[in-house]
């Protein structure tokens, strides 16, 4: 125990020192996270209002009750912004500037040709970047529009039986007005769910921060490998500790690496960038599993390695896939098919969804993740350990 | 002082696939005796010693270093070793106090104690002054003083060194050569591989000759080269009668050979040294003038030349 | 050409390490086929929805769903699954159409489908997309329900068979749609072809980067100080240093650019056009590399700064998030970077169809970048061999 203790210590001088170690472990994450946090802190993304301007050339009531029913309705709930523009023609531009992201038009005379029964239409001009945005607007009018369709087409339905006679103009109105009165067949009600997902910030902070450790655990094991050619593992070898302290000497410098540099980039983007990661207790479980996970695997791969080099090699291209695959560049689990299931062979997918699930739901939320990735290291670690062995022959 | 050896080996065995790297190897090494394990290169001197200090396991054979029997788990055992590899080994990025006080604590020194150790070796290797910078910095007889000085940190009761001079400057090597020296004189069991003779000639209560993973010959220096049954050689520059001389000499049962020559006599006998005065005394009296006295005693190289048909250096 | 042979000698030592025959070429692939997978063909948002059980006017409501532009249906089994799918933000919002909806709706019972959203704003936005749709249904449905009512028709099944028969006859009330504005990239752009260039440029620049590493061991290991002491001239040195990173950088980008055309229908526009892009944006990258050589001593070091550098701009540049995102300041700044040009010279080739006549600005541009890069690097690469 105490040679394991000496033999960290002494490693974790040498990497610090080295600055190379502080540089991936630290600087470059912290330093990618600003670079993100800088690009996307600026873009409002997800949580911004529709700015909706709207155009009400007509003076009637349908397009009044539109205007202050319906979309007053919306815009109280704060989906949508409205901005009510003079003209179409600004509204077009502002909308091909980007400054609204969509605009209705109610053309005038509207209101009349909708009482009496004529055709008429709303106009929806987008912005051709967003064309989500415009999709919803035109629904908001398309909802406006059906209920009145709703009722025309109730009235001609039960005129259509009626033969030839048209319906009296009486007649007509009657049946409008209680088609009108008559309700929707169908409601839509709202259930709101929870959000477990990691807002942007948060998921770059976290997604760098796991892609990273996977390099910063490399120095503990591949220092076995430099430490044969440098002569020195000899010199261990021949003191009175046992060769499985020195193994765990060097497994517990990944460790501790890992652990800095993870506590220092949670406290940092935390601090600097607000990113949000969840309750401290959960973050702290899933992070110590994912260390312990990244340890096992960069020790397997080392251990099949002749040098360092080579062990380093092995172990970047690992963490790379990995990384990838696990959705800390950009959340895989999002693609169709078999890719999304991929995602799991990573330690890292399951670091980011104990995160995600973590943000929507109890602590609780993070045990299986956290079982997952102690699945990872226990496996990894226990084959490692075996090979072990044979690299400290001198 | 009880009669109990410092290191007993016997039997030791290791190979490398088809290859026997060392082949029943035997030899014990007493408390405060220098021993020198010497041979040509790739003879088995660091298989064997790595064994004895518990680095390699050992295919067979026992190794018992100060009465505990020694393998890669034996830890009391290789407490009394102090170990100085061939190559250097030192952590570049550490400055030998770092160092020190690493190696220091691994072989169980209270952090006091280590201290005491660490001030004591740096000043015994000269390094006091550069003692804070990074070993990466130093020359290459820096970083050789403090190979071996870490090798003596805790006092070991057996000193294994493995060919500490190859490579080195001749200065730097005398230096190294007087130090073990020094160390043997303080009561320190010494084991010392080499593949150069002088070296071993001038260091070593006894030596083993090692050839091909086998021990082919061992005793003091005197019992080796008396192996070897040759005389030593007499070489006088001298005038006068010389033919007589010779023929004077001759008659010494001590003499083996003596031929006159152009420029004075050649001889072969048994011991110059003692038998020198009496050479002298001869030739004097059979009215040579002796200018000059060359004695040429056989050497280890010429051990290992009589043994084994080889040069010991290649 | 003495050049040259120290070029080729550099590609040979550098691929000799398997690793960076991954580096080079497999991974960027890689990339570009999980970008592409993964966001590929987006401009819609995903709606999760499950109508098991829900009968014909069920299906009917999926495809009036299916049929609402920039709207992806996903269909999703299970109440449970759609609530988790919803959560973890795999669709944006989720809708259940409840089992037995088409019978509820024929009897006149009041019906409900229920819209899962999350509390954020693009989430909940896309409500009004699903009102909407619902309410087209409802127009006819509604007729139907109407006349059943007033007994003017049978049965259900009739009424809504004679309301869909009516429904083209009947003056509607409509909206039309036009779009304002000019698209940063036509809807003619394939899955793949965004992400692609993206991620050549992204990885052009990292791997011209590494080349720092080979510099500083070229000086470590002494060998640079021997070349010199040949009769070769530090020109010619410091030539052969960086041709060789630019020679790596156009072999990567021609199988990328080949292999991504070949597996994933990747189109990259004019080749005169790619041709010039690739090369000016090689030397700088080239000369990027070569620089930082010389700025550091360990190459472990320079393995962090690079892969700082090399992702840092490549993300600046919006090599990993589209320029188009950006807010306009980021803009801006981006075009500091080499990689924001080259990410604009290739919208225009592949998005617009541009000609090299036509991204010439940008050409221009990555040559100032080139230029500049190559000229600090030889500057600081003959003070560093010859002191």
């Amino acid at each position: 125990m105490r040679a394991t203790l000496l033999i960290c210590g002494k490693d974790l001088k040498t990497r610090l020192r080295d600055r190379s170690a502080v540089l991936i472990g630290i600087v470059v994450p912290l330093g990618l996270a600003l670079i993100f946090n800088s690009i996307f802190g600026g873009i409002t993304g997800n949580s911004k209002a529709i700015a909706l301007g709207v155009v009400n050339a007509d003076r009637g009531a349908a397009s009044a009750r539109f205007v202050s029913g319906v979309l007053g309705a919306v815009g109280r709930t704060g989906l949508i912004a409205i901005h009510r523009v003079p003209t179409a023609a600004r509204a077009r531009a502002l909308a091909a500037n980007g400054t609204l992201d969509a605009a209705i038009v109610i053309p005038a005379g509207f209101s009349a040709r909708v009482a009496s029964q004529r055709p008429a239409a709303m106009q929806v001009i987008g912005n051709v970047g967003n064309p989500i945005s415009t999709e919803i607007a035109r629904s908001i009018a398309g909802s406006y529009a059906a209920d009145l369709n709703r009722v025309r087409l109730s009235v001609a339905t039960v005129l259509a039986a009626g033969g030839s006679s048209a319906g009296s103009p009486a007649r007509v109105q009657a049946l409008a007005a209680r088609a009108a009165a008559a309700a929707a067949p169908v409601a839509v009600a709202d259930v709101s769910a929870k959000s477990k997902q990691l807002d942007q910030k948060s998921f770059f902070a976290a997604g760098m921060a796991v892609f990273f450790l996977f390099f910063t655990v490399q120095f503990g094991v591949t220092s076995l490998l430099e430490e044969r050619n440098d002569g020195t593992l000899a010199r261990l070898v021949a003191a009175p500790i046992s060769r499985v302290s020195i193994i765990a000497g060097k497994l517990l410098t990944s460790f501790m690496l890992g652990l800095i540099s993870m506590f220092v980039l949670v406290v940092a983007t935390t601090v600097l960038f607000h990113a949000s990661w969840g309750n401290p207790v959960g973050v702290a479980v899933l992070v110590i599993s994912a260390i312990l996970a990244a340890t096992g695997i960069m020790a397997l791969i080392a251990t099949f390695a002749k040098n360092s080099e080579q062990a380093a090699n092995w172990q970047s291209v690992v963490a790379v896939v990995l990384g990838l695959l696990g959705g800390t560049f950009f959340p895989v689990s999002l693609a169709p098919g078999i890719l999304s299931r991929l995602t799991f062979v990573a330690p890292q997918a399951w670091f980011m969804r104990g995160l995600g699930d973590l943000r929507g739901g109890s602590l609780s939320a993070v045990w299986v993740p956290a079982l997952a990735m102690l699945v990872f290291a226990a496996v990894s670690s226990g084959i490692a350990l075996t090979r072990l062995r044979h690299m400290t022959e001198v | 002082m009880t009669g109990e050896p410092m290191l007993d080996c016997r039997g030791l065995r290791r190979s490398y696939g088809n290859l026997t790297a060392v082949d029943g190897v035997g030899f014990h090494i007493s408390p405060g005796e220098t021993y020198g394990l010497l041979g040509p290169n790739g003879a088995g001197k660091t298989t064997t010693i790595s064994m004895i200090a518990g680095l390699l396991d050992r295919d067979d054979g026992e190794v018992t270093v100060d009465g505990q029997p020694m393998s890669p788990q034996a830890v009391r055992a290789k407490a009394a070793i102090g170990y100085v590899p061939q190559e250097l080994a030192l952590y570049p990025d550490l400055s030998a106090r770092e160092n020190l006080m690493f190696f220091a604590r691994l072989y169980g020194m209270s952090t006091a104690d280590a201290k005491r150790r660490c001030a004591a070796v740096l000043e015994v290797t000269g390094l006091t002054d550069r003692a804070g910078d990074q070993t990466k910095k130093y020359s290459g007889g820096m970083k050789r003083r403090l190979n071996i000085g870490i090798g003596l940190l805790h006092r070991p009761k057996l000193l294994i060194l493995d060919e500490p001079t190859v490579g080195v400057d001749p200065q730097s090597r005398n230096a190294i050569l007087e130090s073990v020296e020094g160390l043997s004189g303080e009561g320190m069991a010494v084991l010392y591989t080499t593949h150069y003779m002088e070296e071993a000639e001038r260091l070593c209560d006894r030596v083993g000759i090692i050839d091909h993973g086998k021990l082919i010959a061992e005793g003091t220096r005197s019992e080796l080269v008396s192996l070897v049954g040759e005389g030593d050689r007499v070489r006088l520059l001298a005038t006068g009668n010389l033919a007589k001389a010779a023929a004077e000499l001759d008659g010494h049962p001590w003499v083996r050979q003596a031929s006159a020559t152009e420029e004075g006599i050649d001889l072969v006998v048994d011991d110059a040294r003692s038998n020198l005065p009496a050479i002298l005394t001869t030739a004097a009296a059979a009215d040579a003038a002796v200018r000059s006295v060359e004695v040429t005693e056989p050497d280890l190289e010429a051990v290992f030349l009589h043994l084994t048909g080889r040069a010991l250096r290649d | 050409m003495k050049a040259l042979w120290i070029a080729v000698g550099d590609l040979r030592r550098m691929f000799r390490a398997r690793a960076n025959i991954f580096f080079v070429f497999i991974f960027p692939m890689l990339l570009i086929l999980v970008l592409g997978a993964t966001f590929g063909g987006s401009g819609s948002a995903r709606l999760g929805v499950v109508s098991s059980d829900s009968g014909p006017l069920g299906t009917a409501l999926v495809r009036q769903l299916q049929r609402t532009p920039h709207l992806q249906v996903v269909p999703v089994t299970g109440a449970a699954a759609l609530l988790t799918q919803v959560e973890r933000g795999n669709v944006e919002a989720g809708i259940a159409i409840p089992p037995g909806y088409d019978g509820a709706v024929r009897a006149g019972h009041p019906v409900m489908v229920r819209y899962l959203a999350r509390p954020d704003q693009s989430s909940q936005q896309l409500g009004e997309t699903v009102r909407g749709a619902v309410a087209r249904q409802a127009a006819l449905l509604g007729a139907a329900r109407f006349a059943v009512a007033e007994r003017s028709a049978p049965s259900f099944g009739a009424a809504l068979a004679r309301a869909e028969q009516v429904s083209p006859r009947v003056p509607a009330v409509s909206v039309t749609e036009t779009t304002a504005g000019t698209a940063l990239f036509p809807s003619s752009l394939g899955q793949f072809d965004e992400g692609a260039w993206s991620q050549l440029l992204l990885f052009l620049f990292l791997i011209a980067l590494t080349g720092a590493a080979a510099i500083i061991e070229t000086r470590r290991l002494g060998v640079a100080r021997r070349m010199l002491a040949t009769p070769t001239s530090p020109g010619t040195v410091i030539a052969g240093a960086t041709l060789g990173r630019v020679l790596i950088a156009c072999v990567q980008a021609l199988v990328i650019i080949l292999g991504s055309a070949l597996f994933f229908g990747v189109r990259w526009g004019q080749p005169a056009g790619v041709a010039a892009v690739v090369i000016l944006y090689a030397c700088a990258g080239a000369g990027a590399g070569v620089l930082v050589g010389t700025l550091f001593r360990n190459e472990s070091q320079a393995a962090g700064i690079t892969l700082l550098l090399g992702l840092g701009l490549g993300a600046l540049g919006g090599c990993m998030v589209p320029l188009e995102i950006f807010p306009p300041t980021m803009r801006r700044i981006a075009h500091l970077t080499p990689q924001a040009w080259g990410n604009d010279a290739f919208n225009k080739l592949v998005g617009h169809g541009a000609s090299i006549t036509g991204i010439l600005p940008q050409l221009g541009a990555l040559a100032l970048f080139a230029a500049v890069l190559l000229a600090l690097a030889a500057w600081r690469l003959r003070r560093v061999l010859v002191a």
